[in-house]
């Protein structure tokens, strides 16, 4: 039996007249890689603000852990961020005076980690992002494969309940994409929960559980076997299923 | 033509912000620049003019008696032009309990020279009926006085019983030399009746009780054609006539001038000081919030360029919009110069005794106007050169790198340690506020130093314009004053510490007047270079000095009573009485020229206990007839202390309100280049209100360094500069040690004023969500 981390309840969200989600139900369960998958403006990027507290709803709730964070204060949302939540970005959104080290070391500051902890977690994953040549360099010097791998480093310093992922490849080559990918699908095998935007098949792929969403409403969800390496079987799985949905 | 309004347009939306802040700079600066500038300039006009109407000649005497025949004689000086008289009574009065340590000058009112009569507040009042058993005053004694209509007036002019005459105070009228709060003694105006009255009961009281005198004012007209210098014709006049014998004190025109303007030029010349600063500053935010939008639109500016608009039509269009909005803040603030000018000038009425009328110097303005608008268009034409440089598709491709900074980073200080990083790394940002508080504190510091100088009763003045340091000045009249007695009275309030004499006598100095200031004890003159004097030498003061182009070791020609004597010039004491017109000499040197005997001398104490001095006066003065008793004060200081304490009071708000626009463009320009970057901050759980104060210590860090700077200069240059300024008004020397309104103020006001304001305007971080912050990131 699976145990919900994040539950969401009739969740609308509008922009002025615009209504991207019209008050959807969803469950994100602890331990999932957890995809949402859809079109340009089917509202995915917008439901994971959502899940994430980061944006207001106009409609519904959200649950953290049973706990309803749907009008969570300031503090209690800062908390949240700094602890249990990590976020990748489309682009890197690192500090674009912090070093790559610097930038990953900032975030367990912010955290609840002692500057010795940072430090020691700071140097793990800078060997384990393959950052140990470019982690002096600022954001500006490194390629775009480093930065993003350094902005996954960063969201997993504090150890986070789930890690928030908006597109992590969007903006990076093949090559990038598939290490980034790695790291995602290496942190889930240890038993990190991820909840990932994407439209890329490649990156669903990584998933074991996935939700399209289309016109603000999930349509359909597709379970697959936890990511054990490229599987033929797999991928013509989620290509029928997302076939069936007009994809 | 119709793209770039339509940009222009566009940039007012996007800048509005910057736009309303250097618009407001430029509004404060000229309300401040041409407001002082209007009120010294009417100032000017208006006493000058005023002096005119009212018979005032190129100089004036104040002779005691009525000398018959002086008026003809001082008519056939070869350069005189002409004489007018106005007969007048001296005499001592006493209001509301309170004696004047000065006398009064009693004038009849005829019509005959047109005063202009005021409300309490300034304000020109029809003439009224003056009636008999009635008096008006100057405005300046209410505030010496807290005199008020209905109030009575006891005129003391003899000792016998019947001796006193009360007036009642029907009004107020402007003088033009007496109302001043520098000059002691103050003009009446009374009733025909009242007069004849009061020369009646002078003519008729016995030698030994008379207290009242009659006497004239002489105002002498030079010749047209006259090539006489001032110092020339006055010598002219006294060499020709006798009028040595009866004068009391003389005045030229630009000593007068001096005397009435004395506050308002200091007021004035800091508040041009002032503006002149905050112009400075000014151009410190218009260049940094032009670097910085420069720098946010270069992207935009880059695509436009690729489109095919000009660099120079792009400068164009900043030029506008920045020139622009000089130019309508200076015009904005020019609509309430009159008011505010208008206002000064009748908050000054008790000290100035007279209610400046105030007009648009329109000329001078329009003058400085165009100066200003020259500097800001050579300025901005400076500044948008940047425009011309972008390269378009460079641009384009470019991205903000950062820039790299080694420093700790502590959870701990995690606040202040974000903070000087965004310091070590942005450093060009913030060097404009780090100018503008060094500015900023260098000029208050300078006020605070001019406080601390000046004291809360104005010891500072008290001491400058005194002989000598004392508590308590007795003076007596005739032999029956109980000194002794009087002495043990003081004694009984405080300790007497230590007591010498001063004799204030008129002397001629190579034919000019000037009062010989004499010490039985000279260690007490402020002997500012040189030596003390001795018998045979005498000490100047800078404005003797620089009028006569006299120098230590030079010798002069002093003369008194008929008799004259050669003296060296030892040094130059302080002592700014009469705006500097006097000398120092010792009991010995003036004895050799002057009678020492009679009841010249007025003794000085200085108490143990210096504030009982106030308690020892009030008791002296209720229980003693004959004797003169003063403080170190007199009775206008109150007033100009509390003008001078309202200026610094001004100073610090109108820096207050420049530091708030300063922040809110600063603040805003900073936040919008790093939205992003705070986006990131919260994303990863920093709270706003973590990200806040970050924000605004970096603000803190940097002023403490500029404040910093600001003092250390002001430490140098402080002292010299109002030395200068003070030198002019016959101020010969000033010194300021460390004091909290100088130094402390300023280093804690200024850094906390930033750091709040920085604080409140960075509360959008809290509102804005981090989706909304991000995806404008993104686009």
């Amino acid at each position: 039996m699976k145990k919900t981390m994040i539950s969401g309840k009739g969740i609308t969200k509008s922009f002025g007249e615009n209504t991207v989600l019209h008050g959807i139900d969803v469950e994100i369960y602890a331990g999932d890689f957890t995809v949402i998958m859809g079109s340009s403006g089917s509202g995915k990027s917008t439901l994971l603000y959502a899940l994430s507290g980061m944006d207001r709803l106009n409609g519904g709730q959200i649950h953290y852990r049973e706990k309803d964070i749907t009008n969570a204060s300031e503090k209690e949302l800062t908390r949240l961020r700094s602890e249990d939540f990590g976020f990748v970005f489309q682009r890197t959104h690192l500090i674009s005076n912090l070093t790559l080290y610097e930038n990953i070391r900032m975030a367990g500051l912010i955290g609840a980690l002692s500057d010795k902890e940072t430090i020691t977690r700071a140097d793990a994953l800078i060997t384990r992002m393959n950052l140990d040549g470019a982690k002096d360099r600022l954001p500006s010097q490194a390629s775009g494969g480093e930065a993003q791998r350094a902005a996954v480093a960063r969201a997993a310093i504090n150890k986070p309940s789930i890690l928030f992922a908006d597109e992590p490849t969007g903006a990076l080559n093949k090559a990038n994409s598939e290490e980034v990918l790695n790291l995602f699908s290496a942190l889930h095998s240890e038993g990190q929960s991820v909840l990932l935007v994407t439209h890329d098949k490649e990156a669903a792929l990584r998933g074991n559980r996935v939700l399209y969403l289309e016109d603000g409403e999930i349509i359909g969800e597709l379970n697959l076997p936890v990511y054990a390496g490229k599987d033929k079987a797999r991928e013509e799985k989620l290509s029928t299923w997302l076939e069936g949905l007009g994809w | 033509m119709k793209k770039y309004r339509m940009l222009l347009k566009a940039a007012i939306k996007k800048q509005k912000g910057s736009i309303i802040g250097i618009f407001l700079l430029m509004f404060i600066l000229a309300v401040c620049l041409f407001s002082a500038l209007t009120l010294y300039i009417s100032g000017v006009n208006s006493v000058e003019s005023e002096m005119h109407r009212l018979g005032f000649g190129d100089f004036t005497i104040w002779v005691s008696g009525q000398p018959e025949g002086l008026e003809t004689e001082l008519e056939s000086v070869p350069d005189v032009d002409h004489v007018l008289s106005q007969p007048l009574i001296f005499v001592d009065y006493e209001i509301n309990g309170s004696y004047s340590d000065n006398e009064g000058q009693l004038l009849t009112y005829d019509g005959a020279v047109p005063y202009r009569f005021l409300a309490a507040d300034g304000e020109e009042q029809p003439i009224p009926e003056i009636m008999p058993g009635t008096v008006y005053i100057s405005p300046a004694l209410s505030s010496s006085f807290d005199v008020q209509v209905g109030d009575t007036i006891q005129f003391e002019l003899s000792r016998s019983s019947n001796g006193t005459k009360n007036l009642t105070v029907a009004g107020y009228f402007a003088d033009a030399f007496m109302g001043s709060s520098m000059i002691d003694m103050k003009s009446f105006l009374i009733h025909e009746s009242d007069w004849a009255e009061m020369q009646d009961m002078i003519s008729q009281a016995a030698n030994v009780d008379v207290l009242g005198r009659t006497g004239a004012m002489y105002h002498i007209f030079q010749r047209m054609d006259s090539g006489l210098s001032d110092l020339d014709f006055h010598r002219q006049i006294h060499e020709s006539t006798d009028i040595s014998l009866y004068t009391e004190f003389s005045y030229g025109q630009d000593s007068i001038l001096s005397y009435m303007l004395l506050l308002q030029n200091i007021l004035s010349g800091f508040f041009i000081v002032f503006s002149g600063i905050l112009l400075v500053i000014c151009l410190i935010i218009i260049g940094h919030s032009l670097s910085v939008v420069v720098e946010q639109e270069k992207q935009d500016m880059a695509v436009l360029k690729a489109m095919g608009l000009s660099g120079s039509g792009l400068r164009g269009l900043y030029l506008t919009l920045y020139g622009g909005t000089v130019l309508a803040g200076l015009l904005f603030g020019l609509a309430p110069v009159l008011g505010v000018a208008g206002l000064l000038a009748k908050a000054m009425v008790s000290s100035t005794g007279l209610l400046v009328r105030v007009s648009f110097p329109t000329g001078m303005i329009l003058l400085i106007l165009l100066g200003i608008l020259l500097l800001f268009a050579l300025f901005l034409f400076v500044q948008t050169r940047k425009i011309l440089e972008i390269a378009p598709m460079q641009t384009i491709r470019e991205t903000d790198g950062g820039k790299k900074v080694i420093s700790a980073l502590q959870k701990r200080f995690l606040v202040l340690d974000i903070a000087l990083r965004e310091i070590r790394s942005g450093k060009r940002k913030y060097i404009a506020i780090c100018m503008i508080s060094a500015f900023l504190a260098l000029f208050l510091s300078v006020i605070g130093r001019m406080g601390t100088w000046l004291g809360p009763n104005g010891e500072g003045l008290m001491n400058t314009f005194s002989v000598a340091d004392h508590d308590l000045g007795v003076q007596p009249f005739n032999e029956s004053v109980p000194m002794d007695e009087i002495e043990r009275i003081i004694n009984w309030y405080s300790t007497i510490q230590e007591t010498y004499e001063l004799a204030m006598q008129s002397v001629t100095v190579n034919g000019q007047e000037y009062t010989a200031n004499v010490l039985n004890d000279t260690k007490w003159f402020h002997v500012l270079s040189g030596e003390v004097c001795d018998g045979d030498s005498i000490l100047i003061t800078d404005t003797v000095a620089n009028e006569m182009g006299l120098t230590i070791g030079d010798t002069v020609r002093v003369a008194a009573n008929g008799r004259m004597e050669t003296y060296t010039v030892s040094g130059t004491y302080q002592c700014a009485n009469g705006m500097g017109t006097n000398i120092g000499m010792s009991l010995t040197g003036y004895s050799k020229i002057g009678n020492i005997t009679g009841y010249i001398w007025c003794y000085h104490y200085i108490l143990e206990n210096g504030p009982m001095r106030d308690y020892a006066f009030v008791y002296l003065q209720e229980h003693y007839r004959g004797i003169d008793v003063h403080t170190n004060s007199w009775s206008g200081l109150s007033g100009i202390v509390f003008v001078m304490h309202a200026l610094i009071a001004v100073i610090y708000l109108v820096a207050a309100l420049f530091i708030l626009v300063s922040v809110a463009l600063t603040a805003s320009n900073l936040l919008q280049t790093e939205t992003g970057k705070m986006a990131i901050y919260k994303s990863m759980g920093l709270s706003s209100g973590r990200l806040r104060i970050s924000f605004a210590l970096r603000f803190l860090v940097v002023v403490i360094i500029g404040t910093g700077i600001g003092i250390c200069l002001s430490a140098f240059f402080a002292d010299p500069v109002i030395g200068r300024i003070f030198r002019m008004f016959g101020i010969g020397e000033f010194h300021s040690g460390f004091s909290i309104l100088g130094m402390v103020l300023p280093m804690v006001t200024i850094p906390l004023l930033f750091f709040g304001f920085a604080l409140a305007f960075s509360a959008k971080l809290k509102r804005i969500s981090i989706v909304k912050l991000i995806s404008e990131n993104e686009d």
